[in-house]
């Protein structure tokens, strides 16, 4: 059958960040830092339009903390109601009963907590905000009640990679199906604390031997990684819908301001998609292209693994080199 | 088997741009069996429909039944209608046996 990339018409998914504002200040994030003006929910809604108008199927709100914005639940509500799979990440701290039942009567499809370690000290000194451990784990048990859909997200840092199980058996008794198993982004905060907080490349091989074998053991969980690296691995048969990173051939992001980046971690605007032609940007784009093709650089020149892992994280390698070609800095080969 | 339906937990859209150049491909005598122009996204996998298939699948709405969609694929291609009917049949067996389709 045809390659995924030439197939699709616009990608399956939009990470959308409707605000930069948060209430947290978490040591490894990669947008804390970042500013953008916010568009009005009319142009919200005009966006929504433009999305469904390119059949994209997924919508996820992230952030900042998208629970800031007022109009969240207005903009889920018209975007669901118009067809599209809504969900979004939060770090739970607004995220009481009483939303989550509004959540779920927008339509919402599922709501991710992230959640960084299953110890309440460390998560909270990691996101600098006591009590947001307690908050974060009160808004599972709250989607629970309501009978919304969660998953939680854990991006993998010093601070968890040894005791990722305990995150499953949180997750498992809060009611959470699925967890995101994150790897640690080389952006913003994440690119200034990386010394402190990122693993080095033979840690992430152990790291993600061992938990691949978790995953394929959990029968009553589901365990996600989002790390194209991880193809390189030997014994690795999982089948992904894109080789390498899927950034910019399945996913897309939103800015604040309507303009379209590659992922949240590549700060390359491509477009805004209320003032470009998005067919444009999506087959003509000089940057979505080079990511779709990526040339083997460095020590991925000749590496038998390049062709399932396409150098691994994109983004990764684009922020520590500012090449999109050159090797993932987690790669163990 | 009576009227077909898509099952509602799988995610679909017809990808027009490739849909408009398999038809003119198929126009110009090229073999366009394995060209998707329907993708499917069940459980985190994504799934292609070539245009036949595709075509079948747009139609299987639980309104039609398999005489009718066989019908409607009878106006687009020049293919006896007795093999026209079994390619339907077989192909919505198939797709009920994956759970992609329900059987109404």
């Amino acid at each position: 059958m045809t390659e995924t990339t030439e197939m699709l018409s616009a990608p399956l998914t939009f990470n959308w960040t409707l605000s930069y504002r948060c209430n947290f200040a978490c040591d490894h994030c990669y947008s804390r830092d970042e500013t953008c003006p916010e568009l009005p929910t009319s142009d919200i809604l005009k966006i929504v339009d433009v999305l469904v108008e390119q059949q994209v199927p997924f919508v996820n709100f992230g952030g900042g903390e998208p629970l800031i914005r007022k109009d969240l639940l207005e903009v889920a509500a018209y975007a669901s109601g118009r067809g599209l799979n809504v969900s979004m990440n939060t770090n739970g701290w607004l995220l009481d009963d009483e939303a989550a039942q509004q959540l779920k009567d927008a339509g919402f499809k599922s709501v991710g907590i992230s959640i960084d370690s299953f110890e309440a000290d460390k998560h909270d000194a990691f996101r600098n905000m006591p009590g947001s451990f307690d908050r974060a784990v009160s808004g599972l048990d709250a989607l629970q009640k309501v009978g919304l859909k969660s998953t939680m997200s854990s991006v993998i840092s010093r601070i968890n990679y040894q005791s990722y199980h305990e995150l499953l058996d949180l997750a498992r008794a809060h009611g959470v199906g699925q967890v995101y198993l994150h790897n640690f982004k080389c952006s913003g905060r994440g690119f200034k604390n990386r010394e402190e907080l990122d693993l080095s490349p033979n840690e992430w091989q152990a790291f993600y031997l061992e938990a691949l074998a978790v995953k394929n053991r959990t029968t009553d969980l589901k365990i996600s990684f989002d790390d194209p690296v991880i193809s390189s691995l030997p014994d690795y048969q999982e089948k992904t819908m894109v080789k390498g990173s899927s950034c910019g051939k399945l996913s897309l992001h939103l800015r604040p301001n309507g303009d379209i980046t590659p992922c949240g971690f590549i700060p390359v605007v491509v477009g805004n998609i209320l003032h470009d032609d998005f067919a444009t940007i999506w087959y003509d784009s000089p940057v979505l292209k080079a990511m779709r093709s990526k040339s083997a650089t460095g020590k991925c020149s000749g590496c038998s693994a390049f062709d399932d892992c396409q150098g691994g994280c994109t983004a990764r390698a684009f922020a520590t080199t500012g090449d999109f070609n050159q090797p993932d800095p987690h790669c163990w080969k | 088997m009576n009227k077909p339906q898509r099952n509602p937990e799988i995610v679909w859209r017809v990808e027009k741009r490739r849909q408009a150049e398999v038809l003119k491909a198929l126009e110009a005598g090229e073999d366009a069996d394995n060209r998707g122009t329907v993708i499917l996204i069940q459980s985190g996998m994504m799934h292609q429909l070539n245009l036949v298939g595709g075509m079948i699948w747009e139609r299987c709405d639980g309104q039609r039944t398999l005489v009718e969609i066989a019908d409607e694929m009878a106006t687009e291609f020049a293919v006896e209608r007795s093999e026209l009917e079994a390619d339907v049949h077989e192909f919505v067996t198939d797709l009920i046996k994956r759970g992609w389709l329900i059987n109404d």
